[in-house]
């Protein structure tokens, strides 16, 4: 079973609040100094995931990504969890592609790839949460897709999804090739070992850039972005508390309830 | 961290890898197993990742990585659970380090194997209840007799006897010799006439045993005899000059851990309307520990690389230990004065580290032991 995972490298959100800074002039994100950026959180589900299949069904996993050098490190992490290839997308020609663009520049790495039975994604990425890529990927690519898996079962051809639902689960047979996505219930994403960091260390990572997968440029890049980012900012969160004063506790319920319905909170 | 430009990709990936694990597995349970619960999940855990015979070659089952990658491991580990680095230290430098470098290829297959892959834990038995520095005039007595080792004596203060499945254990031929009577064994600490008494209840490092081992008659058959025979105090002092490149990561990751916390302290805690962190006389104090904490880094990263380049480092690795673990003493007080009050209480948790840094100054050599070495070196 050879399986395509596709991963992006984020900043790391696990860090106080305070530290998180946004440059509002270049309506950026400023990366905080001496945090080493992370893999997007649903991506290590996914990459766990592609290696239990790989465990019980043989075959091959390979990793892409569309990011700048410092994107090597991520690559080289999931090598060492258990990968087998990757294959580093990067080009000046790639900057500030929107998902639509993103998933194009994958989209023409895979067909460069030729054949596979799976690509594999996370549900949605930690730092936009726009969930789109994948989606996008599959549409370029014009393959069944199925998003947000909670359980992943291979009978023979085909695959047996459990989604997850907001109010409950769907379950789905898709045949292969396809492309999925993982969500947070679907494993627990293991460590690296010793092993296999040596391994991943000794590990060549080949860079394509638009050329080599036959991307039109003008469709890829900030030029081709359909979408535009217009404000970005810090929210500015304050707490007040506020006490319900009450003679019986059914009396204070009800007084909270009225209270949080006038600020829309329920 | 000023030292990322001078490790390999390889040496970052496995600290990095180190500090992952000891986030998620090692912190939730640190204050846990500091009250004196064994570590017995994470030590499954560490086995699994290829941590518990770190530098021992892949052929013997360890994870095969250089000195400085697992020196900057055991860094990772110190910087948030004292009593599981202890664990780690006593496995990798003072038994499997010592069984690779000093076994024979038998000796490495039956011993060193289940050791490196985490299927067996180890101890080093150096001290002995009336000797401690002065390791040459050990007590404990090895006599040949029919076609065996014949051992009798007393090894006190040893880290995971607790736990162990084996110890490196040191005992005499013949004391007039001193030093080069001295032989090095590896004894199963099921044999019958080997006897483990309760921990010793201790200042600090709770999830790691510290107990007396009495040996009365333990029968150790000829291939346990780790290298030759008179042979012991070398490799017991070898063992301690890499040890100490352990001792000085841990110390410089206790370092670290309370630097953040004192730093994420000082931010939050308001005195006289005003953070803590505005007052020079606090800001002096993480000042200090962040330079020292780089100072001892890049210390035991120089041992670290003389080791690993074949060199001789045992001036430099006692540099370091002295250094790194009187810094760290010095910062666990500190850690706990930022946070006042709080500092003392065992919710907050410095002062952990605090009583963990004493014992850095204490075990693989005296902090005033490993200064006459220093001097030695440099008067030789
Ligand atoms: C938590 C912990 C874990 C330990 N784990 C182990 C273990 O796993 N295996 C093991 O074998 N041992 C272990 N030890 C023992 C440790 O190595 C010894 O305690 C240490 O070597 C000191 O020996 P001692 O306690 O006999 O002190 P002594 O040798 O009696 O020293 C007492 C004091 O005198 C000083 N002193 C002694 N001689 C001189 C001198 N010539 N010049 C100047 N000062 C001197 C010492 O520095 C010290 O301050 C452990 C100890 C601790 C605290």
């Amino acid at each position: 079973m050879d399986i395509i995972v596709c991963i992006k490298q984020v900043l790391d959100h696990d860090i106080p609040p305070r530290d998180f800074k946004v440059d509002e002039e270049k309506r950026a994100v400023v990366p905080p100094a001496n945090v080493p950026p992370i893999i997007s959180n649903f991506d290590e589900y996914a990459i766990e995931e592609a290696i239990t299949l790989k465990e019980a069904n043989g075959g091959k996993i390979t990793l892409l990504t569309v990011g700048d050098e410092s994107s090597r490190d991520s690559l080289k992490k999931c090598l060492a969890m258990g990968c087998d290839e990757a294959i580093l997308l990067n080009d000046s020609a790639f900057e500030g592609s929107d998902s639509f663009g993103i998933a194009r520049i994958l989209a023409g790495a895979i067909k460069k790839i030729g054949s596979f039975d799976i690509i594999l994604c996370g549900r949605l990425s930690s730092d936009w949460s726009f969930g789109t890529t994948a989606l996008a990927l599959a549409e370029a690519l014009d393959l069944p897709s199925v998003s947000q898996l909670q359980k992943l079962e291979a009978n023979g051809d085909t695959l047996r999804c459990e989604r997850v639902l907001e109010d409950g689960e769907e379950i789905v047979e898709v045949s292969m090739p396809c492309l999925l996505t993982a969500s947070n219930e679907i494993n627990t994403p293991r460590l690296p070992s010793v092993k296999g960091i040596l391994m991943a260390s000794r590990k060549q990572i080949p860079v394509w850039g638009a050329g080599d997968i036959g991307v039109d440029t003008s469709q890829v890049g900030a030029g081709a972005a359909t979408l535009e980012l217009t404000k970005l900012y810090k929210p500015d969160y304050s707490t007040l508390c506020e006490f319900i004063e009450a003679d019986s506790l059914e009396e204070a319920a009800e007084k909270l309830a009225t209270r949080l319905r006038e600020d829309k909170i329920i | 961290m000023f030292s990322e430009d001078i490790l390999t990709e390889e040496q970052r990936m496995v600290r990095d890898m180190v500090r992952g694990f000891s986030r998620k597995e090692l912190a939730p349970r640190a204050a846990e197993t500091d009250l004196g619960s064994f570590p017995e999940d994470a030590a499954k855990k560490m086995a699994e990742l290829g941590l518990m015979g770190i530098a021992v070659p892949a052929e013997y089952g360890g994870g095969g990585v250089d000195p400085v990658s697992a020196a900057l491991a055991m860094e990772e580990i110190s910087a948030v659970c004292p009593s599981t680095s202890v664990i780690f230290a006593v496995q990798n430098s003072l038994v499997c380090d010592p069984i690779f470098a000093f076994g024979s290829e038998i000796q490495k297959k039956e011993f060193l194997r289940p050791l490196a892959s985490g299927e067996k834990l180890g101890c080093f038995g150096l001290t002995e209840p009336s000797v401690g520095s002065d390791a040459a005039s050990l007590q404990t007595t090895a006599i040949r007799s029919e076609g065996h080792w014949r051992l009798e004596g007393a090894k006190r203060f040893i880290s995971n006897s607790g736990e162990a499945d084996l110890c490196l254990l040191f005992a005499t031929t013949d004391k007039s010799l001193r030093h080069k009577g001295v032989s090095a064994f590896i004894v199963d600490m099921n044999s019958p006439g080997i006897e483990v008494a309760k921990p010793e209840r201790k200042l600090g490092l709770g999830g790691s045993s510290v107990c007396e081992i009495r040996i009365e008659g333990a029968e150790v058959p000829p291939e346990c005899l780790l290298g030759s025979e008179g042979q012991g105090f070398e490799i017991a002092m070898k063992t301690l000059d890499a040890g100490r490149i352990g001792v000085a990561a841990q110390a410089t990751g206790f370092i670290r851990a309370c630097l953040a916390a004192s730093v994420a302290y000082a931010r939050e805690r308001e005195t006289f309307g005003r953070p803590i962190s505005d007052y020079q006389a606090i800001q002096w104090k993480v000042a200090d520990m962040a330079t020292e904490i780089e100072a001892a880094r890049l210390l035991y990263l120089k041992a670290a690389r003389l080791k690993q380049k074949g060199l001789s480092f045992s001036g430099e690795a006692a540099m370091a230990k002295v250094f790194a673990s009187d810094a760290a003493q010095r910062a666990g007080s500190e850690a706990v004065q930022v946070h006042g009050g709080n500092g003392y209480m065992r919710d907050y948790p410095v002062e952990k580290f605090y009583r963990a840094a004493k014992a850095a100054q204490i075990y693989e050599g005296t902090n005033e032991i490993l200064r006459e070495v220093i001097a030695k070196h440099l008067m030789e």
